[in-house]
């Protein structure tokens, strides 16, 4: 079942097409990497799936719901990580996933509840009461994921949450993000580290200058680019007989 | 979820910390200076008699009501005399200006005309006083001829003239009279502290400010957040307001508390009308800010400049560094003090404090309803936008 629908979506930055006639679709259950170079609509696009741009053309479905800023029934199963650390720095770790769960669950007992598991998620359980500047750039990521995830959400963007990140907390960043799969969220997640998409995402979309270059899954997109290896391998001694064998093989062997 | 938002949003305010110097530390620290800076000035001068000359020609003789008025405001048995009057020719007088023997003199032709020769306090009082007589004889003289225009029948004739008795005594009720209203007599130093309660008042401005800043996706990475949540964003920016206006009430509430039981400035005796005043300033100063987040580009920091900008620029020509600048204003470009929000808050108060009649301080306050208006319908039509064309 597709959970989100885009047909041929064009957003214009004056006269520059920032996302040139953009079609594509998301699964439930899935997590779909954006692939692409700074530039390259990523962001673009995310932002016009949430209704915070204008776009010039198009159509957005988002649980069979066409997408605007007052659609406050399908906006409760929306949570976004945005590449920038979006939280109070005048609220502790506590009350800034407080405030914004509270954006989406009124109900305060539900709510604590909602709290807790999502500081238990992101590893924030000894960091209650630090304050933004108190934590280091690890944990301040993980808080900002804290922010956008505490309301359990169905659908949730991921916009580059990896960026200046080291390589430890960036794994811990990846490995919470299949959890939320595991747990039925559906994820997009956009990016422009390769190694990224190979291990999270179920499909990838090559974007470039707000196209697509590409789509399906990361062994389709390899089998697509006609990827291949070469391996050089240097023997001292090798029989008469052996090397007469490898010539026969001639589409496999390169050199010899 | 309006006061989830509410809640939160006094919390971060609080703890922001350049907010929490700006709006309470700062005009605390400011009046504590102006205390020590104008101690000796407070009392050596205390508002004495000042002395004024009348031209006593042909045309001042037939001035009844003006005759009267200054007879009682330069009575010396009274507690509030204001003036010491000296009667001459106008060689006289024009002599006695120039020997700084009197502030000015009233010389009556067609009209009332006010000689001075330097602009301070004196003169400033002079011609204010003036202006009031000024328009109360007119309105006399408008209900006179509107009843001898209405008389048709000359028998009627008593009948008329009770009619214009009762009007005038209805008007007599608040009659033309400057007085001090407080315990003590005026103190030069006063508008330095009106200054500042509009200072404080329009700081609120950059709570107004950090209050949109926050909760719009093209202003800051929290407003973006927040604008995709499900909350309606007119609930979230009401309370994101009203936030910031509770906060800035409460720093003019211990600004207040401060001059009053620390410094010992006396604000005169009404109080409500004083209370009402800083409450519309702060409204005023409140709009100022949401406007600037609205209809200005440039980053926290830039909007942050923009208001303290108008805001010191405002009260310095409203006399934070001295009533004369509010003179020559008020004197030569008349229509920038009447732009001015922190001049109709300083106006309001100065009014307040040296007039029995409402008319000025109403006038000042009507006046900062429409400014506040105005500019909260500007920032409403900008901030009915739903979607941004860049981030």
């Amino acid at each position: 079942m597709n959970i989100i629908e885009v047909k041929n979506l064009t957003k214009k930055y004056k006269e520059k097409k920032a996302v040139d006639d953009l079609s594509f679709e998301v699964k439930e259950g899935e997590i779909l990497g954006l692939l692409g170079p700074n530039g390259s609509g990523k962001s673009t696009t995310i932002n016009c799936l949430l209704s915070l741009l204008n776009f010039e053309k198009g159509e957005i479905k988002i649980l069979n719901q066409s997408m605007t800023p007052t659609s406050y029934e399908v906006k409760k199963e929306i949570g976004v990580v945005f590449q920038d650390v979006a939280v109070f720095e005048e609220l502790n770790v506590y009350d800034n996933i407080n405030f914004f769960c509270g954006l989406y669950i009124t109900e305060k007992e539900k709510r604590k509840k909602y709290i807790e598991e999502a500081i238990h998620f992101v590893g924030l359980d000894n960091y209650k009461k630090y304050y933004p500047c108190e934590l280091s750039g690890g944990l301040l990521r993980r808080l900002n994921i804290a922010c956008g995830i505490a309301h359990k959400p169905k659908i949730i963007f991921f916009d580059e949450p990896t960026v200046a990140v080291d390589p430890q907390s960036r794994n811990n960043i990846l490995d919470g993000i299949k959890k939320l799969r595991d747990n039925g969220a559906t994820i997009i997640y956009t990016t422009h580290y390769m190694e990224e998409v190979e291990i999270l995402c179920d499909r990838v979309i090559i974007l470039d200058s707000g196209r697509i270059l590409a789509s399906g899954t990361t062994d389709e997109l390899k089998t697509l680019a006609k990827i291949e290896e070469k391996v050089t391998v240097e023997i001292e001694e090798l029989d008469s007989a052996y090397i007469d064998e490898l010539k026969q093989k001639k589409n496999r062997i390169c050199d010899l | 979820m309006f006061f989830h938002n509410l809640k939160y949003a006094l919390k971060a305010l609080y703890k922001n910390k350049a907010l929490i110097f700006w709006t309470f530390a700062f005009p605390i620290i400011l009046g504590t200076l102006f205390k020590l800076a104008f101690q000796d000035i407070e009392s050596n001068e205390k508002l004495s008699i000042i002395e004024i000359g009348i031209v006593t020609n042909e045309t001042w003789n037939q001035q009844t009501l003006w005759q009267e008025t200054f007879l009682e405001l330069s009575n010396s048995e009274k507690d509030n005399q204001l003036f010491e009057i000296k009667y001459g020719t106008e060689q006289e007088l024009a002599q006695s200006l120039e020997n700084d023997e009197i502030s000015g003199y009233l010389l009556f032709e067609e009209t009332p005309k006010i000689i001075v020769k330097n602009s301070g306090i004196n003169e400033t009082i002079f011609k204010q006083v003036t202006e009031e007589i000024a328009e109360t004889t007119t309105l006399y003289e408008t209900i006179i001829q509107t009843e001898i225009q209405k008389q048709t029948n000359i028998e009627d004739f008593g009948e008329m003239i009770n009619r214009i008795t009762s009007k005038i005594e209805e008007i007599q009720k608040n009659p033309i009279n400057i007085k001090d209203n407080s315990s003590k007599n005026m103190s030069y130093t006063m508008i330095e502290y009106y200054t500042l309660i509009a200072m404080t008042c329009l700081y609120g401005g950059i709570l107004g400010m950090v209050a949109i800043n926050k909760n719009l996706a093209n202003m800051s990475a929290v407003g973006k957040r927040i604008s995709i949540s499900s909350s309606k964003k007119g609930t979230l920016l009401a309370s994101s307001i009203l936030a910031s206006f509770l906060t800035q009430l409460l720093g003019l509430a211990l600004l207040f508390l401060y001059t009053i039981v620390v410094l010992k400035v006396d604000y005169g005796s009404k109080t409500f009308y004083i209370i009402l005043l800083a409450i519309i300033g702060s409204l005023a100063g409140l709009s100022l800010g949401v406007a600037t987040a609205c209809l200005c580009k440039g980053s926290e920091n830039t909007k942050t400049g923009i208001i303290l900008a108008i805001t010191m620029t405002g009260c310095f020509l409203s006399g934070m560094m001295g009533i004369t600048m509010k003179y020559v204003i008020d004197t030569h470009i008349p229509l920038l003090n009447q732009l001015n929000p922190a001049n109709k808050i300083t106006d309001g108060l100065y009014s307040l404090y040296y007039y029995d009649t409402m008319n000025r301080y109403t006038m000042n306050c009507i006046s900062l309803l429409i400014f506040s208006g105005i500019l909260l319908i500007l920032s409403t039509i900008v901030l009915r936008r739903q979607k941004y064309d860049s981030i």
